[in-house]
């Protein structure tokens, strides 16, 4: 599962990148909370393919799913 | 660095954690605050209110000395360059206080570089009073042991804790090797590792501020209101520029009047005289009421942008906004370049792909700027009555120039789509990521300076301009006839060379020289027109610019013509320096002008038909 199939309200664990991820990306992703073994929330999910809400400690950040598919939960 | 020099100090921090704020409050500047990430984007310096011999430099936010995007790259490689050329005397981190963990993670990557350069840095933990309103606490001592570098707790909004500013500053340290090696790898991983729990032993604790965030979120992001509450707010926005500026705008317009009822009389008749009523009286004043219409929509779209929504907005148009080939980014940009292209051009760089700016640049110029405003007003108030429909709620000058707006949005938009499409690589598409803010009441106080001075920046810059075109054309338009016929007069001989690139959509030669000389800012267009109908106009009576348009007998057909020649033509030299400078080259500032000055000409040739064929 993605981060990107959490439904509102939902939250999971961060397992790991999928390899295909920018490497650029990855840093910053990992600097803005999202690295594996962090407790991601979806706290939004937007209708029609908007960029979902999620929050990592107290911050929010929407992602779109181009990225957020990259990041598998489990 | 010696002692006799003012000490520099710089502010760093990640984005939207208050810099900008915190260096206005002890510079007494006005840098332009936003509840917005990404909202400076060039350094500023500026010498402290209490201490002539502290010099502070406001830096753009990062979220890592790693940049991405093009406003990091900028700000890191400053910084870099500062501590190496050894400019900075000490460094300031701002940190968020209420959102720790995510600054410790910049901080820690301070820390390492300042120590690298040998530079005390002290850690400033702001918004402090956020923290109070929900009787949370952070362990500040604690940190500060554990980072071995002082740790301020201030505010930048209240106040609080500024006044240890130069005391903290004076106690700090430069960060310990020990500490470094210990903990701080360069792998990012354990930085964040180390910067969580750091955060959790010593930051504050529970989630208050994230649910209010959510609820207000859940009504913004909701599918039926979010769209609808965008909608409504976009409405109000291009509304308020007309009802809230109309008393203002009234009020300009008869000091103007009483003004030359009491100036005029006094000089005596001849030359001097007319040059008072047409140049200054009819061409200046022209242009000065429009002034209260710039200074409302300033403060509308600041008020938006520190309310937090325009991230939301952001997160609305993203998936819309890449079927034009932009991306969710690129609605800041734009939305600035409502006001105006030039800041909306420098927040382009926060757009990371290189594409996707570059695209945003075509759309930019595009945008209903505030310099349109005045042409939009006038034309609107001498063709459009200015009566209200139900109920007083919807104006009909209210809505044509809504519609105008959307007008000008809707080029942009299909200009990157069809472009975009053009070439596959343009069509690629770069992640989205964009921090959300929490939702503020706007703080007023800045917002009316930021406001004030645009409105102030516009009269006197663009006032040197139009001032100086209105001479030009008065000395032309008034000589050798002594303003007895304008169609006679110098003016009036270059005038009928170029009037048949106008005439096929219905406007003289009279618009055809307002329209040139607009060239170098749209806002000379009333001034120049209103220099010639002051010529023309033989009554001593001030009469408003649109009440003699309307009497002149513009057919409807030119005036939607020159509305649409407006909103696409890139008429504004400075906009040109900015993409020039912002690209590194005039090849896509000529490009652009060029093309929309072919575009505008069409469009306008078309809309003038399209108009006398229906009525
Ligand atoms: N409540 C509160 N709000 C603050 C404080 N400091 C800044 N703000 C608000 O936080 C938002 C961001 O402030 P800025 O000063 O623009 O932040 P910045 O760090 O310069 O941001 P960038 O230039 O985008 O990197 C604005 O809405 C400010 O009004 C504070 O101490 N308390
Ligand atoms: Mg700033």
């Amino acid at each position: 599962m993605t981060l990107w199939d959490l439904t509102q309200g939902a939250s999971a664990k961060v397992s790991r990148f999928k390899s295909s991820i920018e490497s650029g990306y990855r840093t910053r992703l990992s600097e803005l909370g999202f690295h594996p073994g962090e407790q991601i929330a979806c706290v939004m999910s937007p209708s029609m393919g908007a960029p979902k809400l999620y929050r990592v400690n107290n911050t929010v950040y929407s992602l779109d799913d181009s990225i957020a598919s990259l990041i598998e939960v489990a | 660095m010696s002692s006799t020099q003012a000490s520099r100090i710089a502010l760093i921090g990640s984005p939207n954690s208050g810099k900008s704020l915190l260096f206005n409050r002890l510079t007494g500047l006005n840098q332009k605050v936003a509840n917005f990430p990404g909202i400076t984007v060039n350094i500023a310096s500026g010498q402290s209110l209490h201490d002539s011999s502290i010099q502070y430099l406001d830096f753009p936010g990062v979220y890592s000395m790693q940049a991405i995007s093009g406003e990091e790259k900028v700000a890191v490689e400053a910084f870099i360059s500062a501590l190496e050329d050894n400019l900075l005397d000490a460094v300031v981190c701002v940190v968020d206080s209420t959102r720790l963990e995510k600054g410790l993670i910049f901080a820690l990557q301070v820390l390492e570089t300042c120590h690298r350069y040998n530079k005390p840095v002290l850690i400033a933990a702001n918004m402090v009073d956020v923290l109070d309103q929900h009787s949370m606490q952070f362990d500040a001592s604690g940190l500060s042991e554990a980072l071995k570098v002082s740790v301020l707790p201030l505010s930048a909004k209240t106040g609080a804790g500024l006044e240890q500013i130069s005391q903290s500053l004076a106690d700090t340290t430069v960060p310990p090797e020990k500490f470094q090696s210990d903990i701080i790898a360069s792998d990012d991983s354990v930085n964040h590792l180390h910067a969580q729990e750091l955060a959790e032993k010593y930051g504050p604790r529970g989630d208050l501020l994230i649910n209010t965030q959510t609820r207000l979120d859940s009504f913004f992001l909701h599918s039926w209101f979010g769209g609808l509450s965008f909608l409504v707010i976009m409405y109000l926005l291009f509304q308020s520029i007309f009802t809230w500026a109309a008393p203002a705008m009234d009020g300009v317009e008869a000091s103007i009047q009483w003004l030359a009822s009491v100036v005029l009389p006094l000089i005596p008749a001849g030359v001097a005289s007319d040059f008072t009523s047409d140049a200054l009286f009819g061409g200046i004043g022209a242009f000065l009421v429009f002034v209260p219409q710039i200074f409302v929509l300033t403060l509308v779209v600041g008020m938006l942008e520190d309310s937090g929504y325009l991230a939301r907005a952001a997160v609305i148009c993203h998936k819309p906004l890449r079927f034009f080939g932009l991306t969710g980014k690129s609605f800041i940009p734009m939305l600035s370049g409502v006001a105006c292209a030039i800041p909306g051009v420098y927040a382009a760089r926060t757009v990371e792909s290189t594409r996707k700016r570059w695209l945003t640049y075509l759309a930019i110029p595009l945008m209903p700027c505030s310099a349109r405003l005045p042409v939009y007003s006038l034309i609107i108030a001498a063709f459009i009555p200015a009566q209200k429909a139900m109920g007083g709620l919807v104006g009909w000058q209210g809505l044509a120039m809504f519609a105008i707006y959307l007008f000008g949005i809707l080029c942009a938009l299909l200009v990157t789509a069809l472009v975009s499409r053009s070439n596959a690589e343009l069509r690629t598409d770069l992640p989205f990521v964009l921090e959300m803010p929490p939702y503020r009441l706007p703080s007023w106080r800045p917002l009316i300076i930021n406001a004030w001075n645009r409105s102030k920046h516009f009269v006197t810059k663009a006032g040197k301009v139009i001032f100086a075109v209105t001479v030009v054309i008065w000395v032309l338009g008034y000589f050798p006839n002594y303003g007895t016929s304008l169609g006679d007069s110098w003016l009036g001989t270059m005038g009928q060379w170029i009037e048949p690139l106008f005439a096929p959509f219905g406007l003289d030669w009279r618009y055809g020289v307002a329209i040139l000389s607009s060239f170098l800012a749209r806002e000379v267009f009333v001034g120049t027109l209103g220099t010639m109908f002051g010529i023309e106009g033989a009554e001593e009576n001030f009469t408003s610019l649109a009440q003699q348009i309307q009497d002149s007998g513009l057919p409807l057909g030119a005036g939607a013509a020159l509305l649409v020649f407006f909103a696409i033509a890139l008429q504004c030299v400075s906009t040109l320096a900015v993409l020039q400078r912002e690209t590194g080259s005039w090849r896509l500032p000529l490009q652009l002008f060029i093309s929309y000055s072919i575009f505008a000409y069409t469009a306008a040739l078309a809309v003038f038909h399209l108009v006398e064929l229906l009525v």
